[in-house]
């Protein structure tokens, strides 16, 4: 591979990749991500559908909101038993509403945690734009969009997030 | 404030990259692809471990053997430290910034807020500098990302005591001791020594040459796998990623180890190394040929039986010149004088 074959204008995501250069030597070049570039579109499209149809089977009742997140996120139930520390029989019935009532609230702190979301986030559904850290679909230019914004902060108290509706006057 | 006069530089790998800056601002001058050379980071596995959903296969060696391998051979000494309990993590090293000690860091990716949410993806196994800290922030050499990162404390936490696969449990490494003197041709011999026997010995079919072959032989079970031809199209979309985008330096590591080679016919002064070099650049397009085809496959629609075995057959045509390729590296190192 040559330098000048794999040179992508991409800022918001660079990465180095090694090529062959004039001179002859190997070397790392920065260039931006590819597959950020041309895929970027796919991957917001995909996020959205799998988010829309698990909102959808969440507010039918059919899935539990462990069962909702574990599918944003990607993770596998094992992978979830391990991360919250709980058995992977365990996490299988928290994922139907039926088990999920049964969960307890030190259970419910350790998935928040696992998810990196606020406890009170398995009980209600918004649309949190302003706060990447809690939205996987969040999309830099609908927050340049003049919208009502929703940010969440946690406080000390683990069970209590402070949820703040405001006018976006970007 | 208080950041540690550190080189931030991007690099191709967050472990190799991690290591390597690490030495140079401990005095040892390296590249990334010596380091990753000398530590044997290039392989190959595929597998389906009873954990995951969906097959899986790396490019590399395990996580953290390339700081381990790398210490072993060169007899540089690193303090390697896991914890049970987060705050004396978080003591230990605070008070080793406070000492203006870089350290390297485990992180579970998807908590480093300064990268977009695209890229956020719950991965245990990245490794960054952590280089200063002011109030409740820490500011993060993180090989993937151009500038120094500022994370704050929660999310550095939290990423630092992840569970689950692999969990970081907290690790921080630094070196101590760096050798005044570096036999770095003999070093090279043995990483090299050890790649090829990786790519060639290994007597499971899942490994190296052979894991490139059950790759080729298994691509076509992927249906069985996905729900449906999206959640499949965004698999194959990640052959692409796994080669050429996740840490790799492109080609799945071959164009880093193609550096290396050519780092090392310098060092030992053998132009035959320089020869394969050019070769490894030649196999590494191919797999970016691969990778290429594959982001084709996952947008061309249904995903057929036949559009798999195409990329079976691409795979197949790197096992052949890998095996080719490493039997000659072999050779030629074991008879290098």
């Amino acid at each position: 591979m040559k330098e000048q074959d794999l040179k992508v204008d991409f800022k918001e995501q660079q990465i180095i990749l090694y090529a062959e250069k004039e001179d002859g030597s190997v070397s790392p070049v920065q260039t931006g991500s590819y597959i950020s570039k041309n895929f970027i579109g796919d991957f917001y499209d995909y996020t959205a559908k799998i988010n829309y149809e698990m909102t959808e089977k969440l507010k039918s009742g059919e899935i539990s909101p462990i069962c909702f997140f574990m599918t944003i996120e990607e993770l596998t139930v094992a992978e979830l038993a391990s991360r919250a520390g709980l058995s992977k029989l365990k996490v299988r019935k928290h994922l139907n509403l039926k088990g999920f009532r049964k969960a307890s609230v030190s259970d419910l702190v350790k998935y928040a945690d696992s998810f990196n979301i606020p406890v009170a986030n398995f009980f209600q559904l918004i649309k949190t734009r302003e706060d990447k850290k809690w939205d996987p679909g969040y999309r830099n230019d609908l927050e340049k969009t003049e919208s009502v914004m929703i940010s969440q902060t946690n406080t000390n108290n683990p069970l209590i997030v402070e949820t703040k509706i405001f006018h976006n006057t970007k | 404030m208080s950041i540690i006069p550190f080189n931030h530089t991007m690099a191709a790998h967050c472990e190799s990259g991690a290591v390597t800056a690490q030495l140079n601002f401990h005095g040892l001058k390296i590249t990334e692809p010596l380091v990753f050379g000398i530590s044997s980071g290039l392989f190959f596995a595929y597998m389906k471990p009873p954990m995951m959903d969906f097959p899986m296969f790396v490019t590399r060696s395990m996580p953290g053997q390339i700081f381990g391998k790398f210490s072993k051979r060169t007899g540089v000494k690193f303090i390697r430290k896991t914890y049970k309990d987060p705050k004396e993590a978080e003591n230990d090293l605070n008070a080793l910034l406070d000492k203006n000690i870089p350290v390297s860091v485990q992180t579970d990716l998807f908590f480093m807020d300064y990268f977009p949410a695209w890229f956020r993806v719950h991965v245990n196994m990245h490794y960054v500098n952590i280089i200063g800290r002011e109030g409740n922030k820490y500011f993060v050499s993180d090989s993937y990302y151009p500038e120094i990162a500022e994370i704050e404390r929660d999310a550095l936490m939290k990423a630092r005591f992840a569970g689950g696969t692999m969990a970081p449990k907290g690790l921080m490494f630094y070196p101590v001791n760096v050798p005044e003197k570096i036999d770095m041709g003999n070093l090279i011999i043995k990483g090299i020594k050890a790649t090829t026997f990786d790519m060639l010995k290994i007597p499971l079919p899942f490994l190296g040459v052979k894991g490139i072959r059950r790759f080729a032989d298994k691509i076509v079970e992927w249906p069985r796998y996905a729900k449906d031809n999206e959640q499949l199209a965004d698999k194959v979309l990640r052959i692409f990623i796994l080669l050429e985008e996740q840490g790799t330096g492109g080609g799945g590591f071959r164009f880093v180890y193609a550096s290396f080679l050519q780092e090392s016919a310098k060092v030992l002064n053998n132009p035959r190394l320089n020869e394969l070099s050019k070769e490894m650049l030649g196999i590494g397009d191919k797999w970016r040929e691969l990778a290429l085809a594959a982001s084709k496959v996952s947008r061309s629609g249904e995903i057929t039986r036949e559009k798999l075995i195409g990329l079976g057959t691409l795979i197949r045509e790197k096992a052949d010149l890998e095996e080719v390729f490493f039997t000659r590296l072999r050779k030629e190192i074991l008879n290098h004088k």
